[in-house]
Formats: structure tokens, sequence, C-alpha cells
């Protein structure tokens, strides 16, 4: 088949404005289709990083919003596989006018103990000794400090929603985790505990827990929900991935929602090539008839036109996964949303998928007009003007 | 004695057209031999393209025996047929029929890919072939940008680059201008005399008729006898 390849080639480029908006339209569908592929792929199936792998979040049964007791915190460290564990208290408030580009995460946390948790966060030793040694001290992601040009020394105001209070901080890090933590902020547990009345004191809305290894994560997660099983708030432990996809779902049926993104994408852009390919097969029908007549038989035939839809899918299948990776790379660099989007990538298997999606269109949109051209009698062919 | 490349026996052609069914072509026999030039001639509609299509085994009769090159057309397959014009007949067209997307060089080259020559062969033979008809120079030039004559004398060398014992014209002159289609006509006779060829040529014009050796008449359908000609045929 490739000494034909040159004619199929040039039969697929033949008409330039169609085949530039055809591999447009197939590139763009296929670059949406690879880009929901991969956040699909990074939401659910790529691999837990070894930093997270060793993470579980300790949580209220019955809802991230019911807070458990201080008084756990103790109990959890004594389960079998637990080599720490700490308050893990979202603060939630706004900052500044609240903007949209002005969100981010905020925690508070036990400081001594946030970076055994969180092993991967990186920041140089005299900026952590003043975190750990102020009370107001706060440390920023990286990528919150940039956007909101945040520096060491600057005083920030969080006022308070769910908590009652506002707390004024002092940022004295600027930390590197090269995860969606580049966009949060960590400061003082016990200064936002002091700053409550005290009937709205030692309660957490989570903790968080760094196991010996992620083979004991089974074990742990029970060890820890036995424990609390007859305590009156029971506890719900899950592996921090299974946390923030719980995020996810709390906007509805994520997968089914992308799914059903991809199926549309996919049936759309069938529909528009099957109709080029259709187009272009009966503007050639005459040239079918002289082929014939030169002894091409229609099996040849079948494989020309069905050849030069191929070409043109996944010519447009690779221009979109392309698109696809540039348009993850900036998702990775832009804000998270809160979803960890850090191993956002179009992965080979990601890749693989659109191509052979890409070839599929081809295929499927092309084989009803070549088959027809091909089964069509010559004269019936060369009767037809071109 | 000389050998029979084509030979028909009754050979008719039938066309369904609503309830009806017309025949396009009735009862033909006709024997020809290695080395004729035969121009088959007739009014419009009197079947000779029709002929001329059975023989090529373009199209499929409707009844009747039809023997080309020793093969019986009516028992091969599509593809075998395929094969079988790709190795034996060379077709010419009225209206050209090159590929515009292709260089002359390459719309010669057409036919040879379905061999298994290797690219560097079918060229060279590609090239000879449009050398032979005075086109050495324009290998690279696409249909549009040759003249009309220049454009039959291409689809001559497509017609000939795989040294087919049969070549079939159909009015090969008829969108051609005075001079041009006497270039035409006289390759033909060229390839006929020289080459050996056989040639059956479908024709409307008394002119390029008389370059064949030989000239057969339809009408209505029919076949006439040798040296009959239709009623009130005044050319």
């Amino acid at each position: 088949m490739i000494r034909y390849l040159p004619l199929v080639v040039k039969n697929a480029i033949r008409n330039r404005r169609r085949t530039a908006l055809t591999l447009v339209s197939v590139a763009t569908s296929l670059c949406l289709l690879g880009t929901l592929m991969a956040l699909y792929r990074s939401f659910f199936y790529s691999e837990t990083p070894e930093y997270q792998a060793h993470r579980l979040i300790v949580r209220n049964k019955v809802s991230l919003a019911n807070p458990l007791r201080l008084s756990y915190l103790p109990l959890i460290r004594k389960v079998a596989g637990v080599q720490e564990a700490t308050i893990y208290q979202f603060f939630a408030g706004s900052y500044k006018d609240d903007t949209p580009s002005e969100s981010f995460a905020r925690f508070a946390v036990e400081s001594e103990r946030l970076f055994r948790i969180f092993p991967e966060f990186r920041l140089s030793e005299e900026e952590k000794y003043a975190f750990l040694h102020e009370r107001t001290a706060a440390i920023v992601g990286i990528k919150t400090a940039r956007s909101l040009n945040m520096k060491l020394g600057d005083r920030v105001t969080l006022r308070g929603d769910i908590f009652p209070v506002n707390v004024d901080l002092i940022i004295r890090g600027i930390f590197q985790a090269g995860t969606a933590d580049d966009e949060s902020m960590y400061f003082h547990y016990d200064y936002l505990n002091e700053s409550l009345r005290a009937g709205e004191r030692d309660t957490v809305g989570a903790f968080i827990v760094r196991m010996d290894g992620p083979e004991s994560a089974n074990a742990v997660i029970k060890g820890i929900d036995d424990q609390f099983r007859n305590a009156p708030l029971q506890t719900k432990t899950e592996t921090e991935k299974a946390f923030q996809l719980s995020f996810l779902a709390m906007l509805g049926n994520v997968k089914a929602f992308l799914l059903s993104i991809c199926a549309a994408v996919t049936f759309t852009i069938l529909l528009v090539t099957g109709n080029t390919m259709a187009m272009a097969v009966r503007e050639r029908t005459r040239e079918v008839g002289v082929l014939k007549t030169l002894g091409f038989t229609p099996g040849i035939i079948l494989g020309l036109l069905v050849g030069e839809a191929l070409v043109l899918s996944l010519t447009g299948g690779l221009l979109g996964m392309g698109l696809a990776a540039l348009a993850c790379a900036v998702l990775r660099s832009g804000p998270s949303f809160g979803a960890d989007l850090s191993q956002l990538a179009v992965a080979p298997s990601v890749i693989a998928i659109g191509l052979g999606i890409s070839l599929m269109i081809g295929f499927i949109s092309s084989l009803i007009p070549a088959f027809t051209a091909s089964r069509r009698p010559i004269l019936e062919s060369l009767r037809v003007n071109n | 004695m000389s050998e029979v490349v084509i030979e028909t026996r009754n050979l008719t052609k039938e066309f369904a057209r609503d309830e009806f069914r017309i025949a396009a072509l009735k009862h033909a026999s006709i024997q020809i031999n290695k080395g004729d030039f035969v121009a088959l001639m007739g009014p419009s509609g009197s079947g000779k393209s029709t002929l001329l299509h059975l023989i090529a085994a373009m199209d499929r009769p409707s009844n009747g025996d039809i023997r080309v090159l020793g093969e019986d057309l009516r028992s091969l397959s599509d593809g075998a047929i395929a094969r079988w014009r790709n190795a034996h007949v060379g077709f010419i067209f009225q209206s050209f029929n090159l590929l515009p997307v292709l260089t002359a060089l390459e719309n010669v080259e057409l036919p040879l890919k379905l061999t298994r020559m290797a690219k560097s062969e079918r060229t060279a033979h590609a090239t000879k072939a449009l050398q032979l008809v005075g086109l050495g120079e324009r290998l690279t030039h696409t249909p549009r940008q040759l003249s009309g004559g220049q454009e039959q004398r291409v689809a001559i060398a497509r017609a000939i680059v795989t040294d087919p014992d049969l070549i079939l014209a159909d009015e090969p002159t008829g969108n051609l201008d005075a001079a041009s289609a006497r270039d035409v006509l006289e390759m033909l006779v060229t390839l006929n005399k020289e080459f050996g060829k056989t040639i059956v040529m479908v024709t409307h014009d008394p002119h390029s008729a008389k370059s064949a050796s030989s000239v057969r008449y339809l009408e209505k359908g029919e076949l006439l006898p040798p040296g009959a000609k239709p009623v009130d045929w005044d050319a």
C-alpha cells in the first residue's frame, strides 16, 4: 500500500481550503477530547505520587462540614502504622475583595508537624525557622505569592466566615511543593484556636496523617475508623487522593459529564468528517472510473479512499494532541481551583486513545462513500461529469 | 493464419430503463486478428461504444460470447477482470481523463503501480513512454499545464506503458483540433504498424477512420456486415 501513499496524500490535499478546514475541525475536536481525557486520567487514573501515597485524611463520617474533636488527635497518633498526624483545619474566609483571582486555600495546622507530613514543601531554613517561632506567621505557596504579589514580611488579613474571627498574619515563608499546594497558605492552628470564644474552640475539620508506607493504608484506615466506631462523632478516613476526588464529586457525576462530552465531540467530528469525505469521494467519481479502467481493483480503490480519510484524520489527530499538550501545560500553570492538576499531562495512553479515535473517525466516515464508489460500475462512474 | 485477438458471437447488451429493456447492442459477431487496426463507426446510439466497452470488459454482456486474447471475459470476476485489463488492455478516452493532481509522469506511471515493478523501473518505463509520444520535456507538468493535444498524448503514453496487446480508443480525436488529431492518429498508426499493436477505435470522423486498416459500421445496435454502411450514411 506504501506505493500508493503519494497518490493518497496528493488526493487528500487537492482541495486545500477544504482540507485545511477539515484539519482544523478535527484538530480542535481532538484537542478538546485530548484535554478532557487528560483531565479524566489525571482525576481518576493517575498514579498517586509518592508524597501523596503516604497521607490519609480523617474527617467526620457525616460530612466535611461537621467537625471532629481535637481530643481525637492523640488517639489517632497511637494507631499502628501512623507516623505522624496533625490538624488540618480549612479556614475558608476571604482575602481582600475575595475576587476569584484572590482566592486560595488556607489551612490552620500544627506548624512543627507540617513539614514531616508534607516533606515536599521546600523553603529555606531561615523561613522555616521564622514560621515555626512566630505565632502569627504564615507560609504561602509560590503560585499564590506570585499571582498576589505577596512578599516576605507582608501582612495579610483573612476575614473569617466559618470562623467568626479575622486572622492577621505575616508572611514568613514562601514554599514550593510542585503540587496544588503551591496555591495554599498555612498558619498556626493555635493562633486560630485561641482567637475563638471558649465554646467554639478545640474542634477540627479534619486531621491529616502520614503513614509508614502506602501498603499500610487499608490497615491504618481501618485502625482509625475502628477507634472511633462507638464514639459520638465517627470518623471517615480516606486517602488524600480520594479526599480530593470527594470535592470533585460535589460538582456532580464528573466522570459521566466528561465522558458524555467526549462522546458528543467524537460523534460531531464523525459527522463533519463523514460529510467531507462524502463530498471528496463524490467529486472524484469519474476518476474512480478511470482508475478502474486502468486496472485498479475495487479493493485497491477502497483502500485509496479510506487511506485518504485516514491521512486527514490522523494528521488532524496529531495536531489536536499537540494542542491538547499545550492546553494541559496552560492548565497546569494556571490556577487549579481546588483540583490537583499538577500531574495533568497528555500521557502516551491518552495520545494512543486520541489517535485511535482519529483513525476510527477517518475509517468510519469514509467507509460507506468509499465502498459505494469502489463498487460502482465503471461506465456509471465515467458518465458522471465532475 | 492470423491469431484471433477478439471474437464475439451474438453479443447482446440490454439496459433496463424503468419497465423497458433497451438493446444497445444486438447479436454482434466480430472477429479481429492480431495486428488489425479496426475503426468502429456509426451514428450516435448505434452501439459502437457499447461494443468497445464490452471488449474492454468495462461492462458485462447480457447475452452472447466474448473472448479477448483467449480469455472468456464472462467467466472472470471483477478483480480478475481488473488485473487482466491492466496487463493486456490500454484504453484511450475522448476526454483524456488524466488525474489532475498528478504530473504527466505520475499519470503514466499509474498503471505500473499495479505491477511488481520497483519505483526506479516504473519511472524509467513511464519516461520512455512519454518520450515516445514526444513529451519527454513535459514530465513534471500537470494536466492543466498541457494543451488538449498534449493531454491526449499523455493518455496514449499511459495506455501503452504496460506494453498491452490491445489498445482501445473511444473517440480519441473527438476533443482535439485538426493538427492534434492528426498527431494522435499518426501515433496510433505507428503503434499498429511498428509495434504490432491491435487497435480498435470508435470514431465519428471519417478522416480518422481512414487511419484504420478496416472499418466496421454499426446501426441501431446492429453490427453491419463487412463493407456495409448504414442507410443514409453520407460520410
